[in-house]
C-alpha cells in the first residue's frame, strides 16, 4: 500500500507526463504505482484525467493543436494500459458512449482526439471505428445501453447517411441523446437531421455530452 | 467583361463589372461527364471528364473551373495506394499505409508530374479546357501541399505525431515532394492554367501550432509559389479550415487570392477579416458548402449570397464561391443558383 505521500507524488508525475507527452515516463510511472500498491483508480482520475483536463485547457486556449494532443493522448494509453487491469470494477463510468465515423468516411483523427478525452475523463467509449454500417450503431446501443451516440463525418457524401441514421437510433431507443460532428456539420444539420447537438472540437464535445447526460439523469429522476 | 477578365480583376483587387462566381464544381461534375464518380477520379479519360466540366460551366454559367479531383492525385502518383469508392471521394488506403514507420519516409522519390498517374490526367484535362474555353474563362489548376499530401501516405494521426517526434525523416520526404510539386504547378501552368491552387489545409488553428506548420511547410510553400508566380500564373491558395494563418500565406505564399470558408486567425468575423485582409488578398469563398450550398433552399442560398456581397463586394477583390469543393453529392441546380444570386447582388 503506497502512502498517501507517495500517491500524492505519483499522481503529480502522472500529470505532468500526459501534459508534457513524456511517454516513456507515463508507462514507468504507472509500474511503479501498481508497484507501490496505489489505487490504480485514483492514478487514473486524478493523474491522467487530471493531466488531460489541463491538455483540454491548452487545446481550447491554441497553446496545444492536433500533434501535441494526440502525443498527450499516447502518453494517456501508455499508462491507462498498465493501471486499467487493476481497476477495481466498482469503480463506476461517468456514462457511455458509442462512437464511429460514417460508412463511406475513414477520416478518424476527430474520432479519435473524442476518444481519448471522454476515456480520460472516466466514459466508458464503445468505438466503432471508421466506415462504419449503420446498422452497427444502432446494435451497438442497445447492447451496450449507452447514453450517447456519438456520429462522425468529414464529408457531405458520408454525413447524408446521418439522416437515415438518426431515425433507426431513436426508433430503437428515444431516450437515446445524439452528438454528430465534422467538418460539414452545422446548428442547422442537426436539426434538419434530427440530432441532439454538435460540438467543435474534444473538449466542447465533452462538454456537451456532461450536460447531455445530466440531462438525461434529471428525467429518469423526474419519471 | 468576360469571365476571364472579371477573374483575373477580382483576384488582382480590381473591380470588375459584377462580382465573378464559380462554386467549386469538381467531383459534382462527373455527373456531366457520363461517367460513375469513380470513374471520373480515376482520370483515365480526361476528354469525358472535360467535356462534362464544360457542361457543368454553361449549366450553371461559371466563371470557370478548378482541377481539383481530390485530394488524392499528388500522393497516388509518389505510390500511395488508392481507393476508388463508387459513389464517394477516393482516398488512400490508411489499412496499409505507403510509410508505414518513420523508416519509410525515405521510400519518398522524385517521380516526373508530367508524365505520372493522375497528375498527369489532370494536365491532359487543363490543356483540354484551356483549347475550349482559355480565351474566356478561368481555368485554375491544384497542387495539394507537400505536408498535406504526406499525411495522407502515412495516415494523418501517425503523420502528425512524427511531426514532433521524427522531424529530420518527415523534412527528407518534403523537401523531395516540394520540388516535384514545384514542377507539376509549372506544368499545369503550361498546360494553359491562368492561375495554379495551392491547399496549405494545415496552415490552420484547427490543427498544427503557427511555429510547427511554418517549420514543415513554409520553405516548401514558397518555392512552389514562388515556381508558380515565375511561371506567369497567379498565386491562388486554398485553406479550409478555422483561423487560417493569413501573415503566413502572404509571407511564404504571395497569393493573389486565397479560397476560404473561416477567417484568418487574428480577426474575428468577416467584417474585420475584410478590413485587415480582404483589402490586400482576393477572398474567394466562402459559402458554407454543407450547411447553405447543399442542405440550404433558394432564399437560404440567395441570403448567404447577399449576406457574403454585403461584407466583401465593395472595393473589389473577391470572387463569390463556396468555402470548399461544391458537395459532390449536392443538387447542381443549387450551383447555379448560387451564379444567379451572385448576378443579382453583384454588380457594381
Amino acid at each position: 500500500m503506497a502512502t498517501a505521500e507517495k500517491e500524492k507524488e505519483l499522481i503529480a508525475g502522472l500529470r505532468d507526463a500526459v501534459i508534457n507527452y513524456k511517454i516513456a515516463d507515463a508507462k514507468k510511472l504507472a509500474e511503479e504505482a501498481i508497484k507501490e500498491g496505489a489505487d490504480a483508480y485514483k492514478m487514473t482520475m486524478e493523474g491522467l484525467a487530471g493531466g488531460m483536463e489541463t491538455v483540454s485547457e491548452k487545446f481550447d486556449n491554441h497553446e496545444y493543436f492536433v500533434p501535441e494532443t494526440l502525443l498527450c493522448a499516447k502518453a494517456l494509453y501508455g499508462a491507462l494500459d498498465v493501471l486499467k487491469p487493476h481497476i477495481k470494477s466498482d469503480s463506476g463510468s461517468k456514462g457511455q458512449v458509442v462512437l464511429g465515423v460514417m460508412l463511406g468516411d475513414v477520416h478518424d483523427l476527430g474520432k479519435n482526439l473524442i476518444k481519448a478525452i471522454f476515456e480520460s475523463a472516466g466514459w466508458t467509449v464503445h468505438d466503432l471505428g471508421r466506415d462504419v454500417p449503420l446498422k452497427s450503431f444502432v446494435e451497438e446501443q442497445l447492447r451496450t445501453d449507452s447514453d450517447i451516440v456519438m456520429l462522425s463525418a468529414m464529408m457531405t457524401t458520408s454525413m447524408v447517411g446521418m439522416k437515415k441514421l438518426i431515425p433507426m437510433i431513436k426508433e430503437k431507443n428515444p431516450n437515446v441523446k445524439i452528438m454528430i460532428g465534422g467538418a460539414p456539420i452545422s446548428e442547422k444539420t442537426v436539426d434538419d437531421y434530427g440530432a441532439d447537438t454538435t460540438a467543435d472540437n474534444a473538449p466542447n464535445a465533452l462538454r456537451e455530452a456532461m450536460n447531455m447526460l445530466e440531462s438525461l439523469r434529471k428525467g429518469m429522476v423526474s419519471a | 467583361m468576360s469571365m476571364l477578365e472579371r477573374v483575373a480583376t477580382a483576384a488582382t483587387m480590381g473591380t470588375p463589372d459584377v462580382v465573378p462566381c464559380a462554386p467549386l464544381v469538381c467531383g459534382a461534375a462527373h455527373r456531366f461527364s457520363g461517367q460513375t464518380y469513380e470513374e471520373w477520379s480515376r482520370c483515365e479519360d480526361p476528354e469525358a471528364m472535360v467535356a462534362g466540366g464544360l457542361a457543368a460551366i454553361e449549366y450553371a454559367d461559371m466563371c470557370g473551373i478548378v482541377l481539383l479531383v481530390d485530394l488524392t492525385v499528388e500522393a497516388g502518383a509518389f505510390g500511395c495506394e488508392t481507393i476508388f469508392p463508387v459513389m464517394d471521394t477516393a482516398h488512400p488506403n490508411y489499412d496499409d499505409p505507403f510509410i508505414k514507420g518513420p523508416g519509410d519516409y525515405a521510400k519518398v522519390k522524385k517521380i516526373n508530374p508530367r508524365e505520372t498517374g493522375r497528375m498527369k490526367g489532370v494536365l491532359d484535362q487543363i490543356a483540354g479546357y484551356s483549347k475550349a474555353i482559355g480565351e474566356t474563362h478561368a481555368i485554375v489548376g491544384f497542387v495539394y501541399g507537400s505536408l498535406g499530401t504526406l499525411s495522407m501516405m502515412r495516415g494523418p494521426e501517425a503523420f502528425f505525431m512524427d511531426l514532433v517526434e521524427h522531424p529530420d525523416e518527415v523534412m527528407g520526404a518534403l523537401e523531395i515532394m516540394d520540388d516535384v510539386l514545384a514542377e507539376y504547378a509549372v506544368a499545369q501552368k503550361e498546360a494553359g492554367a491562368h492561375a495554379v491552387c495551392y491547399d496549405n489545409l494545415y496552415a490552420s488553428e484547427s490543427i498544427l501550432s503557427k511555429p510547427l506548420w511554418r517549420k514543415f511547410e513554409g520553405k516548401g510553400m514558397l518555392k512552389v509559389c514562388d515556381a508558380i508566380a515565375d511561371s506567369g500564373a497567379l498565386v491562388v491558395h486554398h485553406n479550409c479550415g478555422n483561423g487560417i494563418y493569413f501573415d503566413e500565406l502572404e509571407k511564404y505564399g504571395h497569393p493573389h487570392a486565397v479560397s476560404h470558408a473561416y477567417v484568418a486567425d487574428d480577426v474575428d468575423s468577416w467584417e474585420e477579416h475584410k478590413k485587415k485582409w480582404g483589402s490586400k488578398i482576393c477572398t474567394i469563398g466562402w459559402m458554407p458548402p454543407g450547411p447553405v450550398a447543399m442542405l440550404g433552399n433558394e432564399e437560404e442560398i440567395e441570403e448567404e449570397v447577399k449576406a457574403e456581397m454585403e461584407i466583401f463586394k465593395p472595393g473589389g477583390g473577391f470572387i463569390q464561391s463556396t468555402g470548399c469543393e461544391f458537395p459532390p453529392n449536392a443538387p447542381l441546380k443549387h450551383a447555379k443558383m448560387i451564379v444567379d444570386a451572385a448576378k443579382k447582388y453583384g454588380v457594381y
